[in-house]
């Protein structure tokens, strides 16, 4: 579709989410955000992201026995995550009652 | 989507992954790798990589940054970049102040010969109190681990300059003869010169990385190369501006140094400067920055 915005979505909102549920590796990240949210994240945007929300501890590496670490979201990822999910909640619906409401070009 | 059999990443994204800071790659390069075998590395990926490695050097991650190795790297690469400019610095007073080439009616020569003195002074009192605690905590560092190369390499800092000047007080006092040191012998003084401040501060910084010394004295001396780099910096661009009121309004001047020269000696500065002025920005930066958890 030419007109997805999904080019512009937060890549660390969706590792975020991405991890709420359980820990997981790079590809694992990568399938299920392609999967669930239809976000095509590359190796390069992931690990940067991976690599920032490490760094202010909002997830966090899990030992493992092969070269594919996997990482899970801290309660502070957790707090940020639901903080974020609300704001969006809230623009999502004002969208929606606007849009319903006929706003925009055709309703001026 | 999922592959059964891994494949290596391709030479491309091997090569963007060299991009990477040494402490990213070292932490994240397996991972990546791995995730690389099982999802491909296409050009996408590839491009990825290598846009994302610029970040990665300009902000770098919190928890990556060894604030220690970047004020010893800093302090190293000013250093050898600093006595360069020195050295520069140096020639640059031997064939305008020291030969009397002034810009009558153009007060901007003199000022900017006031700028690079007392800008000059300041730098080499500033990498002095900085580099010589660090240099004593080294020499006791390394006599204490019975480092003898590296004891060696410290105490280039202070025999080569020694031996330089005995060189050339012996070969002046020799020669004697004012028409024999003419320019040739001042060209091969300099080159000679060059050679001198480059093993004289390439040995300390030789011994700072494999000694990694650690403490206040490391802090206090990234601190002293920012503030060394920027005054010398400042002399470096007096001195530039000077040299090209020279060759605009001093007529004995432009006849005896070719203007290409001037521009030569300017690229030069420019580029020594940037070098030095980065590092020591960076270097600078980690001494403030705050501990990573």
């Amino acid at each position: 579709m030419a007109n997805r915005l999904d080019r512009w979505a937060d890549p660390p909102l969706l590792v975020l989410a991405s991890l709420a549920d359980e820990p997981k590796h790079g590809y694992a990240i990568i399938r299920d955000v392609s999967e669930t949210m239809g976000v095509r994240l590359t190796a390069g945007t992931l690990y940067a992201v991976i690599a920032r929300l490490e760094a202010v501890g909002l997830i966090e590496p899990l030992a493992s026995a092969d070269r594919r670490r996997p990482y899970q979201i801290t309660a502070a990822g957790r707090a940020a995550l639901a903080e974020q999910s609300a704001r969006m909640g809230q623009v999502a619906s004002l969208a929606q009652a606007r849009l319903g409401d006929g706003y925009g070009w055709a309703g001026a | 989507m999922s592959r059964t059999v891994p494949a290596e990443p391709g030479p491309l994204a091997s090569l963007a992954l060299m991009l990477y800071p040494p402490a990213w790659r070292e932490r994240y390069g397996d991972e990546v790798r791995a995730l690389l075998e099982e999802a491909g590395s296409g050009p996408a990926t590839v491009a990825s990589l290598a846009v994302r490695a610029v970040p990665a050097w300009v902000n770098p991650p919190r928890h990556l940054h060894d604030r220690e190795s970047r004020m010893r790297a800093s302090v190293g690469t000013v250093l050898v970049a600093w006595s360069v400019l020195t050295g520069v610095g140096a020639v640059f007073v031997q064939l305008t102040q020291l030969q009397g080439f002034r810009a009558p009616g153009h007060p901007l020569v003199q000022w900017c010969y006031l700028v690079f003195d007392a800008a000059l002074a300041a730098s080499v009192l500033t990498a002095a109190a900085g580099g010589v605690p660090l240099w004593l905590q080294m020499i006791r560092l390394a006599r204490q681990q019975r480092r003898r190369r590296e004891l060696a390499w410290l105490w280039t800092a202070v025999l080569v300059p020694a031996g330089y000047l005995a060189l050339a007080l012996i070969a002046l006092t020799v020669v004697h003869d004012p028409e024999a040191s003419g320019s040739w012998w001042f060209a091969g003084f300099a080159i000679l010169g060059f050679g001198a401040a480059g093993l004289a501060s390439a040995g300390p910084a030789v011994a700072l990385k494999r000694l990694a010394p650690g403490g206040p004295a490391v802090a206090v001396a990234a601190a002293a190369a920012g503030l060394a780099a920027a005054t010398v910096a400042l002399a470096g661009l007096a001195s530039a501006i000077a040299a090209a009121g020279l060759c605009l309004w001093t007529t004995s001047f432009a006849g005896y140094h070719h203007a290409d020269l001037a521009w030569v000696y300017l690229l030069i500065v420019a580029a020594i400067a940037a070098t030095a002025t980065i590092s020591a920005g960076r270097g600078v930066r980690a001494t403030f920055a705050i501990p990573a958890r």
